[in-house]
């Protein structure tokens, strides 16, 4: 929180355009994806129009600004960025928007960010996991900008090979960032049972698991599905060492197809949940049959999961709830969309910015979620805005744009200081594992806001950046003032009421300490911490 | 969803109320005192329940149901107790000498042998199953103890391990009213202690920066709630109403005097001492603390011997050494308590319960290991409301499975309530349209362990 920077350019970043706007050169929809975006509204109407339910008015453009920032780059944008896309008289600057934002660094980050925590969560408290995190998300990053197609990271994933070679090999000074998804591997301890259910969940929609130990009553899914999956991972190893200990990098026996349940005797061969299996191959191991048959266009689960993780993403509940937990008992709300954003999906290549692209341009999309006066309405219509919780990561970078942190110590995720603010801040934010809709704020979030160590310095006239800006601003009165504040932590402009409230109270405390209270309160609001 | 009805929220004036001069006449008014000196005499006084929650399933057999003589007993042998007849593993030495206090319940039968579903099953009284999101014991025994002047929350988890099933520690559907406060966290599933000793048993950021007086932050603290009603105005949902009770409950509690339960410096060395100095030993006496303060359910976890990888309930290898280690925590500091709490005429209304999310396989793996066993395996209850001095139900010679007086969850959440005085039929609505009982209707208290 050092006033690191000189003061030109930080008003320059508080007033001026820079960053990401809607710039003026960009492509709008492709005529594939309006299609797709006039689909998506015309099932949600007729959904509306069945339940007699009329959903709210359209978002204004500070909320849908904030909320598609969120939801794209995993930050909120900065007082400038905010202030030109507020002032953009230009009728499609949400679409261009959104197409800007998609390729941005911070959309990059947000992504890889969202799909470490889905495939290695253990990284938060596996040490194997975190150290391999890194090179992991190298990994990701690579399948995660432009238009790669998601069935390329779920292809990658599954067949990259495990032949005991890995960045455990090299000497640890070496440290050198390979890219590979071993921690995947690593995170699962190398298990058969574990990963078949991460896979199956992540990428199938499906808890399989919950047959691991029985038949389950509620599912469609038995005892023996399950193995059969995880007998798709049996050729993995890990090589003792010659000092006794085992090597972190796996090693894969591309023969080996089976395996014994425990506790049994009983020997399963690899099967997929459809029933397809593996073809015996020296070249290919099963785990690598695996990840052709998942991302084959012909796979009846893959794309359904995938259109349904990015639509809970964007809309806070997924067509099917919880996201990962298909099947005959957990029916989607509207299954018609479902099956059309699967097609969709596939004949685009599994394109995941062509499917933002398309339903953030869609009405539901676009409501907002200011419901005063109006009936709650059944979540699952989509018929007003979602108000969501933050991940700990959109939280924590929000926070660092709102109070000026220098972009360099925030932009890239490598860089975590094991004990720094950042690190200490996603702990206390995680999100554990509510849904978006229903986040609850803890007492201890409260104190850390309120008393905590960062929003002190932010708000402290000397050490933080945005404010300090703004109060040393020679351009700016005092409603001047307010607004800057109001768009660098909200990005929207106070209400008439609102700025005449705080520009009164600013006014009879006399002082620059009342623009930190300002800043302070603005900080610690449910506007700030929520996805609205 | 709107589980929390936001017109319920505090008014302006009810928020203003928390600033300095209304909390400070609250305190003033000396309720604190006159609680101190006659907590145990108050006839109101709540009944109050802490939960010893053994995180990864501890061996039944090395604790509370030792089989020597047969093979799957292992080395561990079995002591004699302060009740003729009722013998425990030697582990526990004083809690041995505390057993006229605890009824042992040998014959505990679920089907959950997963970490994550079985800690589910046994915090929430049901198993996860499709969307319904049950709440923790500890969040249904706060709602129904609830008081309008209470000052700390009234579910307070002291060192959790949420890593097996973080909903499992949470409110469910009842909302983030009902959430824990927890102190002592660590991040999910951090095997090592922190740098630096215990993990200090203080809720971080208590105290307002350096520089910011009473008056200044109240002044914030009005800003804040015009901007907080007037959002909550536009959406009144859950997101937006659980933050508005966070901060109100922060408030409070910051000013209160009852935080002070949080400074143990106030007790003795010795004292403290005799609980061990450790985050379990020190997280009992912080419970005792609070119960005494009036907060109805506190929770203490202990799940491993913090820098040992395999010093751990979840004992698949060495577990005698694993159970030993353990029980090295676990026997001072539950027996300070119970000796604690009775000098203190607490125990009388005070439930103390322990258990964990299964046993272990009473066959001992090749590794000197016990595996998850769902089948049969024991917890313990003890203090207010049980009638101590006894075992109940009956495993085999072998311990493979129950003989007599089979326990499930519904029957030991049927007890518990029962215990604390709260109907187990009591029903919440979840949120989906469906209410739902405090305990399983299947569940029928144990008559016998009833005092």
């Amino acid at each position: 929180m050092r006033r690191g920077c000189s003061l030109g350019l930080v008003i320059a970043f508080l007033a001026g355009g820079v960053g990401i706007g809607a710039g003026p050169a960009s492509s709008p929809l492709s005529e594939s994806e309006r299609a797709l975006t006039e689909k998506v509204d015309a099932h949600l109407a007729r959904a509306w129009a069945e339940a007699g339910v009329e959903p709210t008015q359209a978002a204004d453009d500070a909320e849908f600004l904030r909320r598609v920032w969120l939801d794209v780059a995993g930050k909120i944008p900065t007082a400038a960025e905010a202030r030109a896309f507020l002032d953009d008289p230009t009728p499609d600057k949400r679409a261009r928007l959104v197409d800007n934002l998609l390729r941005s660094n911070a959309a990059t980050n947000h992504a890889v960010n969202t799909w470490r925590n889905l495939l290695i969560p253990e990284a938060a408290s596996n040490t194997v996991a975190r150290v391999l995190a890194p090179d992991f998300d190298v990994w990701l990053r690579a399948r995660l900008i432009g238009g790669v197609g998601l069935d390329v990271l779920a292809r990658d994933l599954f067949s990259t090979p495990l032949d005991g070679r890995g960045p455990f090999t090299s000497q640890p000074s070496s440290a050198k960032s390979e890219a590979t998804p071993l921690a995947y591997y690593a995170a699962k301890g190398y298990r058969p049972e574990d990963l078949a259910a991460s896979t199956a969940r992540q990428f199938l929609g499906v808890r399989i698991e919950c047959a691991q130990c029985h038949n389950h009553p509620f599912s469609t899914w038995k005892r023996d599905e399950f193995w059969s999956l995880a007998a798709a991972f049996a050729g993995l190893q890990q090589p003792a060492q010659p000092n006794g200990g085992i090597s972190l990098n796996a090693r894969e026996d591309r023969s080996k197809r089976e395996l014994e349940i425990p506790g049994t005797s009983r020997k399963v061969s690899a099967r997929f949940p459809d029933g397809t299996e593996p073809a015996t191959s020296k070249d290919a191991s099963a785990r690598q049959a695996l990840a052709k048959w998942m991302t084959s266009p012909d796979n009846p689960y893959f794309a359904k999961a995938a259109v349904n993780r990015i639509w809970s993403q964007l809309f806070g509940i997924g067509l099917v709830d919880p996201v990962d937990d298909f099947g005959d008992a957990n029916p989607p709300s509207h299954p018609e969309l479902l099956e059309d954003l699967a097609a969709w999906f596939i004949s685009s290549g599994y394109d995941r910015q062509a499917l933002i692209r398309a339903l953030t341009a869609t009405r539901a999309y676009g409501l907002s979620s200011d419901v005063e006066h109006a009936r709650p309405a059944d979540p699952r219509l989509f018929a007003r805005g979602p108000v969501r919780g933050l991940t700990s990561e959109q939280f924590y970078d929000s926070l660092a744009q709102a109070v000026g942190m220098p972009p360099e110590l925030t932009a890239n995720p490598r860089a975590v200081v094991p004990n720094g603010p950042r690190a200490a801040l996603l702990e206390k934010f995680a999100m554990g594992d509510d849904r978006p809709t229903e986040h609850q704020t803890s007492i201890p979030q409260a104190l850390a806001l309120m008393n905590g160590a960062f929003v002190a310095g932010a708000t402290d006239l000397v050490q933080g950046e945005t404010l300090g800006a703004v109060a040393d601003a020679p351009f700016l009165d005092d409603r001047g003032r307010v607004e800057t504040l109001f768009l660098a932590a909200l990005s929207r402009r106070p209400r008439p009421e609102e700025s005449a409230r705080l520009v009164a109270y600013v006014a009879s405390h006399g002082s620059r300490l009342a623009l930190a209270d300002v800043f302070w309160a603005l900080l610690n609001s449910a506007e700030f911490k929520l996805n609205h | 969803m709107d589980r929390t009805n936001p017109r319920r929220a505090l008014s302006r004036r009810e928020w203003l109320k928390l600033s300095a001069s209304g909390v400070a006449a609250a305190s003033a008014s000396g309720w604190f005192e006159t609680l101190a000196s006659g907590a145990a005499a108050d006839p109101t006084r709540r009944r109050s329940c802490i939960l010893l929650w053994m995180a990864g399933g501890p061996s039944q057999i090395d604790t509370f149901d030792p089989k020597p003589g047969h093979e799957n007993g292992g080395s561990t042998r079995a002591i004699a107790t302060s009740v003729p007849g009722l013998r425990i593993a030697e582990h526990l030495p004083r809690l041995a000498t505390k057993a006229d206090d605890l009824a042992v319940i040998r014959s505990m039968t679920t089907k959950e042998g997963d970490h994550g579903r079985a800690t589910y099953l046994l915090r929430t009284g049901y198993a996860p199953n499709g969307p319904i999101r049950y709440p923790a014991l500890g969040a249904l025994v706060a709602k129904e103890m609830e008081r309008p002047d209470d000052e700390l929350p009234n579910f307070i988890s002291v060192g959790p391990v949420r890593g097996f099933n973080a909903a499992a520690y949470g409110p469910g559907f009842l909302g983030p009213k009902y959430a824990p406060l927890i102190v002592g966290d660590r991040p999910l599933g951090v095997v090592q202690q922190r740098p630096g000793g215990p993990t200090p048993l203080r809720v971080e950021d208590m105290d307002a920066p350096p520089g910011i007086a009473l008056a200044r932050a109240d002044d914030r603290l009005g800003l804040l709630e015009g901007l907080d009603s007037d959002f909550l105005a536009r959406r009144p949902v859950g997101p937006a109403s659980s933050h508005r009770s966070a901060y109100e409950r922060a408030v409070r509690m910051v000013r209160s005097k009852a935080v002070e339960a949080f400074d143990l410096d106030d007790e003795p060395a010795v004292l403290r001492d005799a609980y061990g100095r450790n985050d379990f030993g020190q997280g009992c006496l912080l419970a005792r603390r609070l119960i005494e303060r009036g907060v109805p359910f506190v929770e203490v976890s202990l799940s491993r011997i913090d820098g040992s990888p395999t010093a751990t309930w979840d004992s698949h290898q060495q577990n005698h050494d694993a159970v030993s280690r353990l029980c090295g925590v676990l026997d001072p500091a539950w027996s300070t308590l119970m000796d604690d709490l009775r000098a203190r005429g607490l125990l009388e209304s005070t439930l103390v319960i322990w258990m964990g999310e299964f046993g272990r396989t009473p066959k001992i793996n090749e590794r000197g290991g016990r595996d998850h066993f769902p089948s049969a395996w024991s917890t313990v209850l003890a203090g207010g409301g049980i009638k101590g001095g006894q075992a109940y139900g009956r495993t085999s010679r072998d311990g493979a499975t129950v003989e007599d007086g089979a326990v499930t969850v519904p029957d030991l959440m049927a007890t518990i309530c029962t215990t604390l005085g709260i109907d187990p039929q009591v029903q919440n609505d979840s949120g989906l349209g469906r209410p739902i009982r405090i305990a399983d209707p299947q569940g029928k208290p144990i008559a016998q362990v009833l005092a």
